[in-house]
């Protein structure tokens, strides 16, 4: 295969991926999954990537790779966080555990969840509070969390919110560097997650 | 990119490499699965850095550009005395390529080391938390140092760099293109396998060299089946030889066992706990949020196995019961995690455990104790003000 051959490849994969993503502005006010309210006082990029079946929605403001907020709403009983490895699983083995809802989990277990989650690909995670708070109007949790990514070594600081109602969870954590963007970017997160309210 | 020339240059210059190191390959990774044999293996001597118009002096620089990252890796355990105790076994083992090994301990839960050409070796901490001492720890340093005097990486650069370019242009053709390049990738790995096998061999013989017990090594591969078993199966590791870029570990372990042969040699176990002690309770903790409880379980239970009164390993077995929690696991969990309290100096999060449990089977009075406990011995805890509400809420 000729060198410009190559390129054309490349330049193409490159395009197909980015036509397959997409963004999508939101503001006003939105519903996660039909279940979960949330009022914007600001603008956020909804991002869809390819084939995602992820159980969770995913906003940003400048970038995924800078900051997330993500939102899950409804998981049920046994339901995951995210999304489990693709791949046979071979006979007598056990499939990879992904973090999993499990109705009757204690606070802790519900904070080791996220933990698990943010530490899956070898980042390494602090919590560094855990406090009772109201979440979409529930009693739930509030944690802050420290994360060092593995594919960087950024290090980036995040908040997260828990509640169960009804053996379903409810819940959204935010992310971001900890140099500047983080400080400058928590504002804007936790007045939409203010707003978040349960539907039905 | 290679221009003609310089690819030329660096075949040629690889060739006179190859053939000053015939004669010490031969020695130092000989093919026969006859035990090592007593004398010292002869090993080739000290690498030349390569000039950089070359395929090689290429591969360096790249590999130089990562060490410069991996240094300033937050991600590197900056112990010193560690890291001297762990370079210096490589020392030992690598006799007068020494100066050239540089050794990094890296901060991550799973079972690796790597060494690339230029002699940049990282170790990574989910390995010295599943080594039992410094002969099976030996045993990995020397198995990497087996594939950097036997310049591996680049035969493999060389041999993928082909076969890529193969597979691309056949795979252009559809799906007989498609099979195609399945056949050439496994061919990839059939020789990586090579590789492998040829590193334990020259492994073998350089900590023999060394003075440690080769059967060491062999208990490495005989620890690790019984967690590669939880995902693979009973066949683990051998169930799909099509893509395993490692011998399978039973075949491993085996083979091991017969180049180990009778030759006795140290195993520097209390060596190694004391110089990992004070990085286990992390190493541990690292390994619980990975969240696969049964693999954790697995290893668990066999570093209980050799330590029966190693709190903090306890600890570790009964927090990984309790975030289970699956049928009898929470009992499980109170017998490791009162045991750890027993022995004495027990990580405080053990109360806090303890204190979740009962609170959870509504036994007020043990709950209270454990949690006042906790915050007792962890005042400034990241969750003091949520055991505060359960103590609140625990009081009659």
């Amino acid at each position: 295969m000729t060198e410009a051959m190559k390129k054309f490849f490349a330049v193409l994969l490159v395009f197909s991926l980015v036509a397959c993503t997409s963004i999508v502005k939101v503001d006003g006010e939105q519903t996660i999954r039909n279940r979960m309210s949330l009022k914007l006082a600001d603008a956020w990029n909804k991002v869809q990537l390819p084939n995602d079946r992820q159980p969770f929605d995913v906003w940003t403001q400048e970038g995924l790779t800078v900051d997330t907020l993500r939102f899950w709403a409804a998981v049920p009983h046994r339901g995951e966080l995210v999304r489990a490895p693709s791949g046979s699983v071979p006979q007598g083995g056990k499939a990879t555990r992904v973090p999993t809802f499990v109705t009757g989990m204690e606070p802790d277990q519900l904070v080791s969840l996220f933990e698990t989650m943010y530490s899956s690909d070898g980042s390494s995670v602090t919590i560094n509070k855990v406090e009772p708070t109201i979440f979409a109007g529930e009693k739930g949790i509030r944690f802050e969390f420290s994360v060092l990514r593995k594919s960087d070594d950024v290090q980036l600081l995040g908040i997260g919110w828990v509640a169960v109602k009804k053996e379903e969870l409810f819940a959204a954590t935010f992310l971001a560097p900890k140099l500047s963007f983080f400080s400058r970017l928590r504002g804007k997160a936790e007045s939409v997650v203010k707003s978040a309210q349960i539907k039905g | 990119m290679l221009t003609r020339r310089g690819m030329l240059g660096s075949v040629c210059k690889q060739c006179l490499g190859i053939s000053a190191f015939t004669q010490a390959p031969m020695a130092l990774s000989q093919t026969s699965s006859e035990p090592a044999a007593n004398s010292a293996p002869v090993l080739p001597g000290r690498f030349e850095r390569p000039r950089i118009d070359t395929e090689e002096g290429g591969l360096w620089g790249m590999m130089d550009r990562e060490e410069a990252k991996l240094r300033r890796s937050p991600f590197v355990i900056r112990d010193l005395a560690l890291t001297k105790y762990v370079q210096d076994i490589a020392c030992r083992l690598a006799a007068d390529h020494c100066p050239d090994v540089r050794v990094y301990l890296v901060r991550t839960p799973l079972f690796n080391a790597s060494m690339a050409p230029n002699g940049m070796m990282q170790v990574w901490s989910g390995l010295l938390l599943r080594v039992e001492n410094e002969a099976q720890l030996a045993a990995i340093l020397g198995h990497e140092i087996g594939h950097y005097l036997e310049r591996h990486t680049l035969e493999r650069m060389r041999d993928m760099k082909n076969r890529a370019a193969f597979a691309q242009l056949i795979g252009l053709f559809g799906l007989v293109g498609a099979l195609g390049q399945l056949g050439v990738l496994s061919g990839m790995s059939a020789f990586s396998r090579e590789q492998e096998t040829s590193a334990d061999r020259a492994g073998m013989r350089l900590m023999q060299s060394a003075g440690y017990d080769g059967q060491q090594a062999a208990r490495v591969w005989d620890n690790l089946i019984g967690e590669l078993k939880i995902k693979g199966g009973e066949n683990a590791g051998s169930r799909s030889p099509l893509m395993a870029s490692h011998p399978p570990a039973a075949t491993r372990r085996d083979d091991l066992m017969r180049l180990a042969g009778d030759k006795s040699g140290e195993s520097g176990a209390t060596e190694f706990q004391k110089a990992t002690a004070l990085h286990k309770i992390t190493w541990l903790q690292d390994e619980i949020k990975r969240g696969q409880y049964e693999e954790s379980l697995v290893l668990f239970d066999r570093l209980i196995g050799q330590n029966p009164v190693d709190a903090q390993t306890l600890f570790a077995r009964g927090e990984v019961y309790r975030q289970r929690d699956d049928k009898d696991d929470l009992q499980r969990s109170i017998e490791d995690l009162s045991r750890a309290a027993q022995i004495g100096n027990p990580p405080v999060e053990v109360f806090r455990s303890l204190g979740l449990i009962y609170k959870k089977q509504q036994d007020s009075t043990l709950a209270l104790q454990s949690f006042e406990k906790y915050l007792a011995a962890a005042p400034e805890a990241a969750d003091t003000s949520l055991i505060k509400n359960y103590i609140t809420d625990l009081k009659p």
